[in-house]
């Protein structure tokens, strides 16, 4: 019988606290300029856990992720710039942040139904079509006039979380970071409570051996499809809040280049815990802020040779390999699977 | 119709070109069950052999087989050093070799710069083909590519060395039971893949604008020609090839280049959705 995971009385409960705790106090020992650095990354971070969350569980390794990250930021950007067909001129945050939901999770939904049911698309199949989705939106949003074309949108409005006529900018740097922090907090909760179920347990599963658990009884392609579909719901949002705070975006955000870059980032934090998938979004973002200026291009090259290395011996990334170590349960076969 | 022939020749060029960088995939793919992500900066190392060794002043076909051999040590290299440890862990094959194409595209950035070489073809005449002039250099490249497909079958199904590669394709375990060197012909055959992305590299080099960017162009269209006509036959790729390239030719002179990517991915997923084993199913796959 497969042993529920344990409640909330482990490490992995001490774990939250410190990170989420030590994220919240960084304002206190940093600059203002660099608070509203972090906070961009912060949304880089909510869009490693929905990879995550179909990469690291569920085995659904996908070259292409950022369409949804992309997705969401477009529907962001046509609702607070008002361009919505038929609601010319009405600008809403909340309607912008309901549309980055449930677009994304459209488009998901429709594309994991044709991609996982009938005969089926397995591992590396998947990663390519992903790829060619991701190299398809890209070009289409270049194409496309009403969404800028390859300009793109430009003077994006930051968050407006007021209501009842009243009128409140998430724009300064402090309210920022605390308002995409707590955005992160509930992505993480909500994510990572899915994980530590029953439904979690399935979903690791399929990500270790898909027949075998279609066999125990589990509907393995209603579970991927699901999972796919939130997963682009946390994507989208992720792009929302991004195309909001950095206020521009263009078709390289749905493209194959970002698609690329968060693997990198899920992969080097660790892909088997939604917590290092995050950190490790923002360690790079900030490794690569520090570090690009002093090496120039071979900042790359490094980058390209640290990830190569780290899947070869740390298939459980440089985080994750202390995140484990911590949490003190050997997950040593999982993450080598 | 001369336009209508000019159209048939240039669909039948693209094609080859995709044939002859999707062959060297699909070995290592076929044989090794590795996709290999770097292959596109594989392709990129045999351009820019060649783009210096012309510029040092040594001779076009010395250029190319030096890019063939050089780049085919490449591919050693990388499955010795990378490959070797994750052949148990299929979808890493696909990240660690997709770190490795970064590394190597951004080695390439910093020794050269980010700019585009240019070299020259050894014979820039056009010859006169059925009432049309045509570059001789694009035939050279259908005739190279043609050669390469040939050479490839002939050693995979003529040879003992191919008969031997193809029992490690459908049983590892009981082609080293039978004495048959498995360690060597990985080796073996992820050097010769890679040769011929080399080898392609090279050849196509004289005719488009050497740049750090050249590979990824090729290496989605090759992944997708060999997911649409299926790896478990040499064969599949060249069919996938064909509807591909033909496609793409087709449309980007009835409507534009752009607007052809995204009909040809579109339909190539279609493809691969409606046929997951493959347009040509067989063949043993390990």
């Amino acid at each position: 019988m497969i042993r529920l995971p344990e409640g909330l009385g482990d490490r992995r409960l001490a774990v939250d606290l410190a990170v989420w705790g030590g994220l919240a106090a960084l304002p206190l020992f940093l600059g203002s300029w660099q608070v509203g650095q972090i906070a961009q990354y912060l949304t880089y971070g909510i869009f490693a856990m929905s990879l995550a969350l179909i990469w690291g569980q569920c085995g659904l390794l996908s070259f292409g992720h950022a369409v949804f990250f992309g997705l969401g930021a477009y529907a962001m950007s046509l609702s607070t710039l008002g361009l919505l067909p038929g609601l010319e001129g009405w600008t809403s945050s909340y309607l912008g942040i309901v549309l980055a939901l449930v677009l994304p999770a459209a488009a998901a939904n429709l594309l994991g139904r044709f991609l996982f049911y009938g005969r089926g698309l397995q591992g590396a199949q998947l990663a390519i079509v992903m790829l060619a989705v991701a190299v398809i939106a890209e070009r289409l949003m270049t194409r496309w006039p009403y969404a800028g074309g390859m300009n793109g949108l430009m003077s994006v409005p930051s968050l407006d979380i007021g209501a009842f006529g009243a009128s409140y900018e998430l724009y300064d740097p402090l309210p920022l970071f605390y308002g995409t922090l707590a955005a992160a907090i509930l992505a993480y909760a909500l994510l990572e409570a899915l994980v530590r179920s029953r439904h979690g347990v399935v979903l690791r599963a399929i990500g270790s051996d898909e027949p075998r658990t279609a066999f125990l009884g589990h509907d393995t392609r209603a579970m991927k499809l699901s999972v796919f579909t939130l997963s682009a719901a946390v994507a989208g949002f992720a792009g929302a809040l991004f195309a909001s705070q950095f206020g521009f975006v263009s078709p390289p955000l749905i493209g194959f280049g970002l698609s690329t870059e968060v693997l990198i980032w899920v992969a080097l934090g660790g892909r088997a815990a939604l917590l290092t998938a995050f950190l490790g979004a923002i360690v790079v973002r900030l490794a690569e802020n520090a570090l690009a200026d002093i090496f120039g291009p071979a900042w790359l090259l490094g980058l390209g040779l640290l990830f190569v290395l780290c899947m070869i011996f740390l298939p459980r990334g440089l985080l994750g390999e202390v995140y484990w170590r911590i949490i003190g349960r050997n997950r040593k076969r999982r993450g080598a699977d | 119709m001369d336009q209508a022939l000019l159209l048939l020749l240039d669909a039948t060029n693209y094609v080859l070109v995709i044939v002859l960088v999707a062959m060297g995939l699909v070995i290592i793919f076929g044989l090794m069950r590795v996709i290999n992500m770097a292959h596109g900066e594989l392709f990129l190392l045999g351009a820019y052999t060649l783009v210096m060794l012309q510029q040092a002043g040594i001779s076009y076909w010395i250029g190319l087989v030096a890019a063939t051999l050089l780049v085919g040590c490449v591919g050693l290299l990388m499955e010795e050093l990378v490959i070797r440890h994750i052949y148990h862990r299929f979808l890493d094959t696909i990240l660690a070799t997709w770190g490795l194409s970064i590394a190597i595209k951004q080695g390439v950035i910093l020794l050269f710069g980010p700019g585009a070489q240019s070299t020259s073809a050894p014979f820039a005449h056009q010859v006169a083909l059925l009432g049309t002039a045509y570059p001789a250099y694009r035939l050279f490249i259908m005739a190279v590519a043609l050669a390469v497909v040939a050479g490839t079958f002939y050693l995979f199904f003529r040879t003992r060395f191919g008969l031997a590669a193809r029992a490690v394709i459908a049983s590892r375990d009981t082609a080293a039971c039978l004495g048959i060197p498995t360690r060597t012909f990985d080796r073996a055959t992820f050097a010769y893949g890679a040769a011929l992305a080399g080898l392609a590299g090279a050849v196509m080099a004289p005719i488009m604008s050497v740049d750090p960017q050249m590979g990824l162009g090729f290496l989605i269209p090759a992944f997708l020609a060999i997911l649409v006509g299926g790896a478990g036959h040499l064969a599949g790729p060249v069919l996938g090839a064909g509807l591909i390239g033909a496609t793409d030719s087709v449309t980007a002179s009835l409507w534009s280049p752009v607007m052809a990517q995204v009909v040809v991915f579109t339909m190539a997923v279609v493809a691969i959705r409606v046929f997951p084993g493959g347009l040509l199913r067989g063949g043993g796959r390990g």
